[in-house]
């Protein structure tokens, strides 16, 4: 890593070594920049933030509680948690297959490819959920019906949020240079421990980014998954879904504490995966 | 190779996606003019507004009068008003919505004799039984809850209520690999929480276990059987229908209009009317806003003239006043008594009702979804 990054992240303002003399108009200019971030970031999301913390605690904590903890939203929290975490291993993994081919083979078509996969991005979520009950509905052509399972709410997911582990590892496979992987196989690593033990560590940052963005997005998701899924309360319904009923029917107090639970639950997580993570290459 | 400083900034942004649109929250407005008249309607109706404005402009007392429309999910439509979002003219699924909107200040107590002191009928005169076809004031227009099934109906569903949860036998392969499958019938109604139209199918429902004879406690096992031969609860009357046609269930309840509408445009389904079931009442009334609005008030009087009711029945609601539907009652199916309003169901409506079946954490219906989750 380079001694001078710019711009820097750390510590107290220094003066540049070099034209000292400059020195008050660069840092002028470098906290209007901070300031012009900073007001951006706080309109965009920090204060919608606030507002959602501030909604949901409107009512005293003993409300929250009750409406974070109601068994309906229990029942929704549990099955779009674990439907985003497969879905977010899923996309891990096929993610990785994918933004590899994308980076280092050449084929006929890739260009294609390559612009194909941001197109789950482009397309509306609800557009989408009615294809996938058209797809897999009861009258499906491939002869495969998913509605109203969890592995139907899971393929809509993994097809929604495929774009960013393809797109977070594909860069770095691109700038990855293969030396050290080429030293290792000369010593006579084994083709599995050079993965493990070399290219795994490098590409893992990436991959984490790109499965967490996935999940967060997963955790959200509404569109896409509220026909599949056939919204049974306690079976199959999600918790966005759930959230939205809370605020249709006049209760935006209880969909903001659960929307709140959500929030919490999936920073949670994705620290989690983020510690567990560098833990694993840390072993090695 | 990537900083961990990185990953974790991105974290956070995403757990920043992860947070539900805000935008559901915040109610929109609309501008207000004097001559426009904003109506405020449940999802369904949007179609014979539009046929109802067009033809009231047409009128001497609706020429130049504008519109400013907006039709969603019954409930999320109450709290925007509710809110702040502008309405002259709100016409929502049931009457516990207008009660909410009389508590918000929005529309005045009395609001069920507009359709008397300013919808053109003459108390006085004649009577309110005389003009319309039901005694409850406040009412645009009547229709119920029906059983709608494939064409031909291959399951032989009937018009009972109690036999909804009959079981159906399926058979496979033939000699030593036969095997006998026992089904139970799909049923397919939206989400109570979030449609209108869900709280009167399970209501009627239960209405139908009572008047077959079921005591309290036995219409509660009823209503809990047939939830748990619910296959979906899409979130709107008009979603379940779309899931119902792509082959979801065997049988939707639905609203009688939204069932003659899809019939009539060439789905392959058919209807069954539950020999007991319960008069649906859409309620309408001027806000306090449509009350200083006089285009607001001419329309509202059209909706219950000859004309606005006969549109109304052409795009099959049942019409209130008495004249139409003599002239239409050929195009509905007639089932005497056998439809009853709520109130003569439960004298103490619905106000009542809703919160006794439907209150989230309390209601009948939740307890009975939280029991078979």
């Amino acid at each position: 890593m380079t001694a001078h990054s710019f711009p820097p992240t750390d510590g107290p303002l220094q003066p540049p070594r070099k034209g000292w003399l400059l020195w008050p108009f660069h840092t002028l200019s470098r906290r209007m920049g901070q300031g012009v971030a900073v007001t951006f970031y706080s309109l965009v999301v920090l204060i919608p933030l606030a507002a959602l913390f501030s909604n949901a605690f409107n009512d005293g904590w003993g409300f929250f509680w009750k409406a974070a903890t109601a068994k309906e939203a229990l029942s929704a929290y549990k099955l779009t948690i674990i439907c985003s975490l497969i879905a977010a291993g899923v996309n891990a993994v096929m993610g990785l297959g994918t933004g590899w081919v994308l980076a280092r083979d050449s084929f006929k078509g890739k260009a294609i490819l390559n612009a194909l996969i941001d197109l789950p991005f482009a397309l509306p979520t609800v557009v989408a959920g009615v294809t996938f009950y058209t797809l897999y509905g009861p009258k499906s052509p491939v002869h495969l019906t998913l509605t109203g399972t969890w592995t139907g709410i899971t393929v809509a997911i993994v097809f929604v949020t495929l774009p960013f582990t393809v797109r977070s590892v594909q860069p770095v496979i691109e700038t990855m240079t293969f030396n050290a992987e080429a030293a290792a196989a000369t010593l006579g690593a084994s083709p599995w421990r050079v993965f493990r033990t070399i290219t795994l560590p490098t590409l893992l940052p990436a991959i984490v980014t790109g499965a967490g963005l996935a999940f967060a997005r997963a955790m959200g998701e509404y569109g896409s998954v509220v026909f599949i899924s056939n919204n049974l309360p306690f079976r199959t319904e999600v918790a966005s879904s759930y959230i939205y009923s809370l605020a249709a029917a006049g209760d935006p107090v209880g969909a903001a504490a659960t929307a709140v639970t959500m929030l919490l639950v999936a920073l949670a997580v994705l620290v989690a995966v983020s510690v567990a993570s560098r833990r694993l290459v840390k072993g090695h | 190779m990537k900083s961990p400083r990185s990953v974790r900034s991105r974290i956070g942004l995403a757990a920043a996606l992860a947070s539900v649109p805000l935008a559901t929250l915040i109610p929109a407005t609309a501008h207000a003019d004097s001559s426009n008249v904003n109506v405020v309607g449940y999802s369904i109706v949007k179609p014979v507004f539009t046929a109802l404005e067009t033809a009231f402009q047409a009128t001497p007392a609706g020429a130049g009068v504008t519109f400013t429309n907006s039709f969603g999910a019954s409930d999320t439509q109450t709290n925007n008003v509710a809110n702040g979002q502008s309405a002259d003219l709100v016409n929502l699924s049931y009457t516990p919505n207008i009660s909410q909107l009389v508590t918000a200040g929005k529309v005045p107590a009395n609001w069920a004799s507009q359709e008397f002191s300013l919808g053109g009928l003459n108390v006085a005169l004649t009577g309110k039984k005389q003009q319309t076809t039901y005694p409850t004031p406040g009412i645009l227009t009547d229709s119920t809850v029906v059983f709608v099934v494939r064409a031909g109906n291959p399951l032989k569903i009937s018009n009972s209520w109690l036999k909804l949860l009959k079981t159906y036998k399926t058979t496979t392969g033939s000699g030593k690999t036969k095997v006998v499958t026992t089904h139970t019938i799909g049923i397919v109604t939206p989400n109570p929480t979030t449609s209108g139209s869900a709280r009167w199918n399970l209501i009627a429902a239960y209405a139908g276990a009572i008047s077959a004879g079921d005591t309290p406690s036995q219409a509660n096992d009823y209503l809990k059987s047939l939830l748990t031969n619910t296959v979906a609860q899409p979130v709107s009357g008009s979603a379940s229908l779309s899931a119902f046609l792509s082959g979801t269930g065997d049988v939707l309840l639905s609203y009688e209009d939204d069932a003659l509408a899809a019939v009539a445009s060439g789905a392959p389904v058919q209807i069954i009317y539950p020999s007991k079931t319960i008069l649906i009442e859409n309620p309408v009334a001027l806000t306090n806003s449509g009350l200083s609005n006089p285009a607001a008030e001419a329309f509202y009087a059209y909706l219950f003239s000859s004309a606005g009711q006969t549109i109304l029945a052409q795009n099959g609601y049942r019409p209130v006043l008495k004249s139409v539907w003599q002239n239409t009652s050929s195009t509905f199916h007639h089932f005497g008594t056998s439809a009853v309003p709520i109130t003569t169901f439960d004298p103490s409506g619905w106000d009542t009702l809703n919160g006794q079946f439907f209150d989230p954490s309390n209601g009948i219906v939740s307890q009975l979804e939280q029991s078979i989750g």
